[in-house]
């Protein structure tokens, strides 16, 4: 082994390993430490020493409860409908068609605006007077953010309007990437088009999809800013995510031990969800 | 293709409206219709901006006001300047992020791919598996952290977990290791140093990739909503999606103001987007076909 580049291997790595340690590795070690604590915020050191009493009583809060219900509700809404839109927008736009650059910017563009400009702009579709009440205020009677049965729903339309973009690009490109070959030999064969799809595109755009699930979940479960903004995780903690609950541990009533519990809680969840995933959807067999 | 389509219904003997025309044309409906779905919220988010406040309170609801007015946007741009301090935040802040994290990123990029030194498969191990662990569990201790430091209400509180993050090391590994080995055997049996082959050689090739992945991180860095809300809370230092939000609660009444507010701060990122479509739709891509 070479000395010099053992020296400046090192030299190059140190940087980044400099950051990660600090504002990554540490917290995370913190957390679990803090976790086992009724956190004082204001004089660590007085912080008293409580083992696991805080995931015990996590365990026992309804409001977790709820919160993890909740997130599962949005993520099982959300994906699906991302999925299937994204997969129409990227065969549709596959296909050669007149304005394809302007259908794509459209598409795409929400992407790049901030949740809080997303969130409040959709509060306006769904308030008095906005769209979604004006057209269809006999069905939500007002505002659907006001309904206990229509503000999930809600939270689910904006945010596949801010992401679908995103994965329509990634699907696009898995599209682009099936040999076109394949499809003239199966218009010899004389396959209709659900045939193609179901036994050529959707094979091939396997790798796509997958990513596409897989960091739609992963990213979902993590959703704040849309309730956050727009329903406070109202009405009665209809729309109460477990990052929201988090946040209000942490930064409102400041009970940082329990809300680290409630992060490491998160990140138990999150890191089995995609093992899961990894493992029920086969990547592994690659 | 579709002008061989078109004669071969012909040849067929197919009238005007075949079942492959219809096809298209429901695509075209469809693709089109969707279009007009997605475009709705950026309507009205102009339109009210536009619209006096006193039409919007008297006369309800309209795709298109009777009337209209840029003196909201006015006031924003002209006479309440403080949206440009907000703008020029963000935009040093995911600047100064960006650079950061080329930077940085390249470099242990460049080690644990072209330089052999003892651990750094472990080391690349541990940030590879950290990849799954979702940023923000770990708000709380990171939170404490950065008030330890005496970093709350700063630029650098905003900035420094976020260059910590493993993405970029992951895109630029993979794509570093494909770079022939062959182009830097020469530079080194001529005595080049490491940080020439990496500043003269590894860097000047990765210039897409770079591109792509500055872009990403520049977007992502400007649209951060939860952290900058936790560590900053001064309304000169405030960056445009935390502002926006401050601005809806002040003019709650006002829904003109703070559509024209909301219009505003998106216009930066827009212009990017205009800019660098194709780029940047590339490097979404590329993300999903690494990860």
């Amino acid at each position: 082994m070479d000395t010099r580049d053992a020296v400046a291997g090192v030299l190059f790595a140190l940087p980044y390993l400099a950051l990660f340690t600090v504002f990554l590795l540490y917290p995370l070690v913190k957390g679990l430490y803090m976790s086992l604590f009724e956190w004082n915020f204001l004089t660590p050191s007085k912080s008293e020493f409580v083992g696991l009493q805080n995931y015990a009583y996590l365990l026992q809060d309804p409001n977790f409860w709820n919160a993890l219900f909740n997130t599962v509700e949005f993520v099982v809404l959300t994906v699906p409908l991302i999925v299937i839109l994204s997969l129409v927008l990227a065969l549709g736009l596959n296909k050669q068609l007149t304005g394809k650059r302007v259908l794509q910017f459209v598409y795409f563009s929400p992407y790049v605006l901030t949740v809080s400009v997303v969130a409040i702009v959709w509060e306006q579709m769904f308030a008095q007077g906005g769209v979604f009440t004006h057209y269809l205020g006999w069905l939500f009677q007002g505002s659907p953010l006001n309904s206990e049965f229509w503000a999930m729903p809600a939270l689910v339309v904006t945010t596949a309007w801010w992401q679908t973009g995103f994965y329509f690009a990634v699907l696009l490109a898995a599209r682009q990437n099936v040999p076109e070959t394949l499809y003239e030999a199966a218009r010899l064969d004389g396959a209709g088009p659900w045939r193609t799809l179901r036994d050529i595109t959707l094979p091939h755009m396997k790798n796509g999809l997958l990513f596409v699930v897989i960091a739609s979940t992963i990213f979902q479960f993590q959703v704040f800013g849309q309730p956050f903004l727009m329903t406070e995780g109202g009405p009665v903690g209809s729309t109460q995510t477990l990052v929201l609950y988090l946040y209000e541990l942490g930064f409102q009533t400041r009970e940082l031990g329990f809300g680290a519990a409630v992060g490491y809680t998160l990140l138990i969840v999150l890191v089995s969800i995609s093992l899961l995933n990894y493992y029920l959807l086969g990547v592994g067999d690659e | 293709m579709s002008n061989r389509e078109a004669t071969d219904a012909e040849r067929a003997g197919v009238g005007w409206l075949n079942s492959r025309r219809l096809y298209r044309i429901g695509v075209y409906v469809a693709m089109y219709g969707l279009a007009i779905a997605f475009f709705i919220p950026y309507w009205r988010m102009f339109q009210l901006s536009v619209t006096p406040m006193r039409v919007i309170a008297e006369s309800g609801f309209h795709w298109i006001p009777p009337e209209f007015t840029f003196a909201v946007w006015r006031r924003f741009l002209l006479e309440e300047p403080i949206i440009y301090r907000w703008a020029f935040n963000t935009f040093l802040i995911s600047s100064i992020t960006t650079v950061i994290v080329l930077v940085v990123d390249s470099m242990i990029a460049f080690s644990i791919t072209r330089l052999r030194w003892p651990g750094s498969r472990l080391i690349f191990g541990i940030i590879m598996a950290s990849f799954m662990i979702p940023g923000y569990v770990n708000i709380i201790p990171l939170f404490t952290l950065i008030n330890d430091l005496g970093l709350v209400n700063s630029y650098w509180a905003i900035i420094l977990p976020f260059a910590a993050g493993p993405l970029g090391v992951f895109l630029l590994v993979q794509f570093f290791r494909d770079i022939p080995e062959e182009l830097e055997e020469a530079a080194r049996l001529d005595g080049f140093s490491p940080l020439r082959i990496y500043a003269r050689i590894i860097v000047p090739l990765s210039t897409p990739i770079l591109t792509a992945l500055g872009l990403f991180v520049f977007i992502w860095s400007w649209n951060q909503f939860l952290w900058p809300l936790i560590v900053i809370n001064r309304d000169t230092l405030y960056t445009l999606p935390i502002g926006v939000v401050t601005l809806r609660s002040v003019n709650a009444l006002s829904p003109n103001v703070i559509m024209a507010s909301l219009a505003i701060a998106s216009l930066p990122l827009f212009v990017v987007f205009l800019l660098f479509q194709d780029k940047l739709i590339s490097s979404v891509q590329m993300q999903a076909s690494t990860g």
